[in-house]
């Protein structure tokens, strides 16, 4: 990063020349971007690779490497005063990964990787993907035109750009590749564009934006019939409104629990000492398994739950004791006794697996 | 995260534990009052199952605790309740700290870039700050929505309504099976 300022800065140092040498530049900028496309489809074939190919691509390919070192020359030739850069261009890989790693550190997608479901994996791929290529598309597109309209100021800045472009030409792929594993450089994200600030309150205000732009996107992806809809306040709408309806859904759905039956919370702890398995409740599974389930699993869903209120109805007598036992009895008896009607336990426990 | 499956199966187990504690506890009960427990139980099973991820979950459990159901809250949580005990005070501290902390700086700033905005003023059009204000008064609504979410800035609060909205719907999903299993039963049982 501090690299590339200084390099920038000294292109803005002998921006200062005459009016020629601009034109020259210009033609030359011109002419560099008629090579862009064929190394930017380059990247973008790269970017389907997966990254410790691409890496290896981009060491060992020679004709990357001799754009690469085109560019470099080219470049370095125009601005003339500027002492060329060192050709050996490869050797700044080594430099990057370290570079790599400290900006994955500061990488505003790396921290949200570790909240994010897998589920929300997959998804997230996607915007990610969308973003970082028109982003490494469109500065040429967004230079060019102002080559024509304004040609002092504009070029001066361009040169400022074509200087930090040429040497960063060689990182970009080894940035991209790295892109693709799922992380993401912050000056390639949040680089600034023609016109924006560069001081640093500005461009941590940008990554911020992006960070939350990214995450709304996931959002968008999770809330059903979000993904049409453009514009972040319909966007969040839709999100109230889901987790409204979600919450009430809970209120309703616990009403109901509360109404269906006054034995609920019974039937529950039944389940619950199936759950926490105690050797009483494996020996009833045991026996009443292979008697059971065969049959459930011929018949079907009503014939299950007929056979279900059946063995309910013969037990009940049981639990209605047990309820009066409880009152009079301390939470750690109560547990005792749930054990010993522990034999209609597991069916309600498999029948409530087979359900979720 | 793990498998929406296990989730289910873990968030079902604290529930019961929960449910547990109040059918040993109180027996008779009204509609409404069974109601809540049964609501309370579930959101707070649900909560434990994201207690170390998430944030939200904190502040519901916290809520919880506030709102004098720490027996139910310790019987769910086991052994982590000691532990959170004393966390959810020092996180609501940490978050308030955080929340000061900042709008100070805020402050700081639109003091500085308020010179600034004076020349630029005429360039920002009504739009865009019709468009702010809506989003703002949005997110506002989000965050009482949000369990703990007056507390967030606002990347961790899309963060954890992403993560609640997840919970929401397994959480609905297990009760309705549950609801549905048991209305079943009671179906037959009152035919026969």
């Amino acid at each position: 990063m501090e690299r590339i300022e200084a390099i920038g800065a000294r292109s803005v140092g002998c921006g200062m020349v005459g009016d020629e040498f601009n034109r020259q530049i210009g033609e030359e900028i011109h002419r560099l971007m008629s090579v862009q496309p064929e190394s930017g489809s380059s990247f973008i074939a790269l970017l389907e690779l997966p990254p410790n190919q691409a890496m290896e691509l981009l060491v060992h390919s020679p004709e990357v490497a001799v754009v690469d070192n085109a560019n470099l020359t080219l470049s370095g030739e125009q601005f003339g005063q500027c002492p060329p850069l060192p050709p050996a261009l490869p050797p700044i890989f080594p430099s990057d990964t370290a570079l790599v790693d400290r900006a994955s550190k500061f990488s505003p997608i790396a921290n949200s990787d570790e909240v994010l479901t897998s589920k929300l994996e997959t998804v997230k791929q996607e915007p990610l993907d969308s973003d970082s290529n028109p982003n490494s598309n469109s500065s040429p597109a967004v230079s060019n035109p102002a080559v024509d309209q304004n040609p002092k100021s504009a070029k001066r800045k361009d040169r400022e750009k074509k200087g930090k472009e040429s040497n960063k030409k060689s990182k970009k792929p080894a940035n991209e590749t790295s892109e693709d594993g799922g992380e993401k450089l912050p000056y390639v994200h949040v680089r600034a564009r023609r016109g924006q600030a560069t001081d640093s309150h500005s461009l941590a205000e940008r990554a911020r934006r992006e960070k939350i732009n990214a995450r709304m996107k996931l959002l968008q992806e999770l809330v059903p019939g979000c993904n049409k809809i453009s514009g972040t306040a319909m966007v969040l709408d839709e999100i109230i409104n889901h987790v409204q309806a979600l919450q009430r859904q809970v209120e309703f759905l616990s009403m109901r629990l509360a109404t269906v039956n006054p034995r609920v919370d019974f039937n529950f702890d039944t389940l619950l000492a199936a759950e926490s398995g105690s050797p009483v409740e494996s020996n009833f599974h045991g026996m009443i398994t292979p008697s059971m389930w065969p049959e459930v699993q011929l018949h079907g869903n009503k014939q299950q739950y007929e056979q279900l209120w059946h063995l309910d109805g013969l037990h009940q007598p049981v639990w209605v004791r047990e309820e009066d036992n409880s009152n009079f009895i301390t939470p750690e008896n109560s547990l005792l006794t749930y054990d010993s009607s522990a034999n209609s336990a597991p069916l309600h426990s498999n029948q409530l697996k087979m359900e979720l | 995260m793990r498998s929406p499956s296990s989730l289910k199966q873990e968030f079902l187990k604290t529930w019961l534990k929960g449910l547990q504690v109040y059918t040993s506890t109180k027996k008779k009960m009204s509609i409404l009052e069974r109601k809540k427990a049964i609501k309370l139980s579930a959101d707070i099973a649900m909560a434990s199952t994201r207690i170390s991820t998430s944030s939200w979950s904190r502040a519901l459990v916290a809520k919880a605790c506030n709102a004098s159901n720490s027996i139910l809250v310790e019987h769910v949580l086991g052994h982590e309740a000691h532990v959170l005990k004393k966390s959810p005070k020092n996180w609501m501290m940490a978050m308030s700290n955080k929340r000061i902390r900042s709008k100070k700086i805020l402050r700081k700033s639109c003091t500085t870039t308020r010179k600034m905005r004076k020349k630029v003023a005429h360039v920002v059009d009504e739009a865009s700050l019709i468009a702010k204000r809506l989003i703002m008064k949005r997110t506002k609504v989000l965050k009482s929505l949000v369990p703990g979410g007056e507390y967030m800035d606002e990347i961790s609060l899309i963060k954890e309504t992403l993560d609640y909205i997840l919970s929401l719907r397994i959480q609905v999903d297990v009760m309705r099976h549950l609801a549905n299993a048991t209305e079943k039963m009671d179906h037959g049982k009152g035919y026969n």
